[in-house]
């Protein structure tokens, strides 16, 4: 038995010290990817189902900032035959906030080698909602995606989170405090009765 | 492009499925034993045993990693929230799913509970609430109220795992680093109500999702905390481990250690190290199997607590395959479900655990037939329940491990630059490289997680052997749907870790 917990442990050390192979293609795809915007700077990309259609949606650049020209790309195609959707698709835009519903329309774009381009440019920094419209088969489509211009990294949680924290053990002092004058009360009864 | 790990090769499939059979056999067949009590005292150790024993009875080391601990969880919520939104620049997902959840679940096995010990939100919530960094505190702010007897259980922990689940993998929290900021301060608030409404550790004990988690899973630990000399614990009548003292506070999880059999509620919080006044609590090495298969005391709750982890587990493992996608696709377009499919991933959700528990109830029913037993379904479901034990942590830990040895590469950019000030998103070069750049060979990856799989299935044949004496004694072949069961979710496992896996980022 000891023999073999020994062979065991040497075969693990073994492959363990075995250095990884570096091989020059991963599962047999070559180790770069030229896309068609391989000149331009990385993108933020989503991918989502609506209906009969797969849409991607692409921004160039991933972190657009305000006053800075940026595009969308958007891919639409049918689930069953892989066959782009054909017709127009009409983009408009409104503050992802709460209080917020004035929408603004961007333009609208015909297919182009198969994609659907739309640029932009913003001169506030902040989180919007794109939404692209179009119609097939009779039916309207309509699907959302988030835009986030610039930096707009939120104390809002930590805000909220210290606030719940702050009135709820406030509370709970002012409970514990009812308490204890409670508690002394009663003492002070049972004092003057005995 | 989405990337893809490749799976455990054939040969390495058909070594495990010889070696499933042949162990089967063996447990089942040939050897009747019962499980080793023999332990390794860490304070009895020769030389080192005793200042070992003083070390960890300091409660400056758990501070220190309390502290140390918040440093990092606070660190977390700051790349969340004000780092890039780039998931594999950040530090706060990559720490957070790519190394802590995936390392976690490897710790338990060799340091049990431990994590609990110095979990940053249970220390926030008590330095909040309790008024004290350690020690016996008077009851600060907490109302010290006892938990309602409803939610004195497993329950509330299992439909947060499931709630857990549910955000990471469906709506896709691991890929957002604002939403998990947020999901942690979430769980901060959780841990400060509790606290400051219950008393003790209610939180630890009966919500906390990756508490129970840990617990379940510290069964099949090597380690555990326990007397030294159980006769000492035997003629104890003060309990200290249990009330605490004038400077350590009582077990916040209520625990007796000369009754303590098994990890689960332990959260090697190390009052009961400190307060015994005959300092007979130590850490031990044990056979890691042994709680599960005989110490354990089944349990209801801890039962579905169990299936739940083991139908989660496997879900983990289904959501990565490229399938699962043409799966959802396929789904979404029958019942008209758009955007992130979300109703879709509900029901692929629900549909996992309710055939997984289907299952495990038939094995359970048919057993009960097969027998011609009069025991109660409850008490076997709950009783060969702990055979899913290692079955889930096996697969869970060579999962992990794919995770953990393949996408933990460049930490060091990382933590040079948390919140990943002015980074771009991992072109396809980087991908490759990340890729190719693995913590460890592929072939020593492959057989960590050959050893795994059949160490899971070696103590579930174990378990499902000696807990039949329990509830059907003299049993034989109708211990047949259990060990049924054992053999298909271990070779859906096996098949699932042969599958190529999607890069979590």
């Amino acid at each position: 038995m000891q023999k073999i917990r020994l062979l065991l442990l040497l075969a693990l050390v073994q492959v363990c010290i075995v250095p990884p192979a570096v091989a020059h293609h991963v599962l047999g795809r070559p180790s770069y990817s030229l896309s068609e915007d391989s000149n331009t700077p990385p993108s933020m990309q989503v991918e989502t189902q609506i209906g009969k259609f797969f849409v991607t949606y692409m921004v160039f650049p991933a972190f657009p900032r305000a006053n800075e020209p940026g595009r969308v790309n958007l891919y639409a195609t049918r689930i069953d035959s892989g066959e782009p959707y054909a017709g127009q698709i009409s983009f408009s835009v409104k503050d992802d906030s709460w209080f917020s519903s004035d929408e603004e329309t961007l333009g609208t774009q015909p297919i182009d080698d198969g994609v659907f381009r739309q640029g932009f440019q913003f001169n506030k920094d902040g989180d919007y909602i794109i939404t692209a419209r179009f119609e097939a088969d009779g039916e309207p489509y309509a699907i959302d995606f988030p835009l986030t211009i610039g930096d707009t990294s939120s104390s809002t949680p930590i805000t909220v989170t210290a606030i719940i924290i702050v009135l709820f053990l406030a509370g709970i002092n002012i409970i514990k405090r009812k308490q204890l004058l409670r508690a002394k009360i009663r003492a002070g009864q049972e004092d003057k009765h005995a | 492009m989405t990337m893809t790990h490749p799976g455990l090769p054939i040969t390495w499939a058909l070594g495990i499925v010889i070696a499933m059979l042949l162990t089967g056999l063996g447990v089942m067949l040939i050897r009747s034993e019962t499980p080793r009590d023999r332990v390794i005292r860490l304070a009895r150790l020769p030389l080192i045993g005793a200042p070992l024993q003083r070390f960890l009875q300091r409660p400056w080391l758990l501070l220190g990693l309390k502290i140390l601990f918040v440093a990092v969880f606070l660190l977390i919520i700051a790349a969340g929230l004000y780092g890039t939104p780039i998931a594999e620049r950040n530090f706060a997902t990559v720490i957070t799913w790519n190394i802590w959840w995936a390392a976690l679940i490897i710790s338990i096995f060799f340091l049990g509970t431990s994590w609990c010990g110095a979990c940053p939100w249970d220390t926030l919530a008590s330095w909040l609430v309790r008024h004290r960094l350690w020690g016996r505190s008077a009851s600060g702010l907490s109302l010290n109220l006892k938990v309602p007897k409803v939610l004195r259980n497993l329950w509330p922990a299992l439909l947060l795992l499931i709630i857990l689940t549910w955000l990471e993998l469906g709506v896709g929290i691991t890929t957002n680093p604002k939403a998990t900021a947020s999901l942690a301060l979430l769980i901060v608030v959780l841990a400060i109500v509790s606290a400051a409404l219950y008393e003790d550790k209610a939180f630890c004990r009966f919500f906390c999702p990756v508490g129970r988690t840990v617990g379940a899973y510290s069964q099949l630990s090597m380690i555990e905390l326990r007397p030294i000399e159980p006769d000492i614990c035997a003629r104890c009548d003060t309990l200290e481990c249990y009330r605490g003292d004038d400077n350590i506070a009582p077990c916040p999880t209520h625990l007796v250690m000369g009754r303590l059999t098994q990890n689960t509620y332990c959260i090697s919080c190390g009052n009961c190290l400190q307060s015994c006044p005959e300092q007979n609590v130590g850490w031990q090495i044990r056979s890691p199997s042994r709680e599960a298969i005989q110490d354990a005391r089944p349990r209801w709750d801890e039962a579905w607590f169990i299936l739940g982890l083991l139908a989660l587990t496997s879900f983990h493992g289904i959501t990565m395959l490229p399938a699962w996608e043409s799966l959802m696709t396929g789904l979404a377009q029958q019942i008209g479900d758009s955007g992130n499919l979300l109703i879709s991933f509900s029901l692929g959700l629900g549909l996992d655990l309710a055939v997984l528990v289907a299952l495990f109830a038939l094995a359970v029913r048919l057993t009960q037939w097969l027998s011609g037993n009069r025991q109660g379904f409850r008490q076997i479901f709950s009783t060969f329940s702990f055979a899913a034990l290692p079955l889930a942590f096996a697969y869970h830990l060579a999962h992990n491990l794919n995770h953990l040895v393949r996408e933990s590469s460049d930490l060091t950019t990382l933590i040079s630059n948390p919140l990943g000030t002015a980074t771009q998103p991992l072109g396809m070069m980087e991908k490759h490289l990340r890729h190719l750049q693995m913590l460890i060979s592929q072939d020593s990856l492959f057989l960590l997680q050959a050893l795994l799989m059949v160490f899971g299935f070696w103590i579930a044949m174990r378990i499902i052997r000696h807990r039949r004496s329990g509830v059907l004694p003299g049993a034989t072949w109708s211990l047949l749907p259990m060990v049924l069961f054992a053999v298909l979710i271990n070779l859906f496992h096996v098949w699932l870790l042969m599958q190529p896996m999607t890069m979590r980022m």
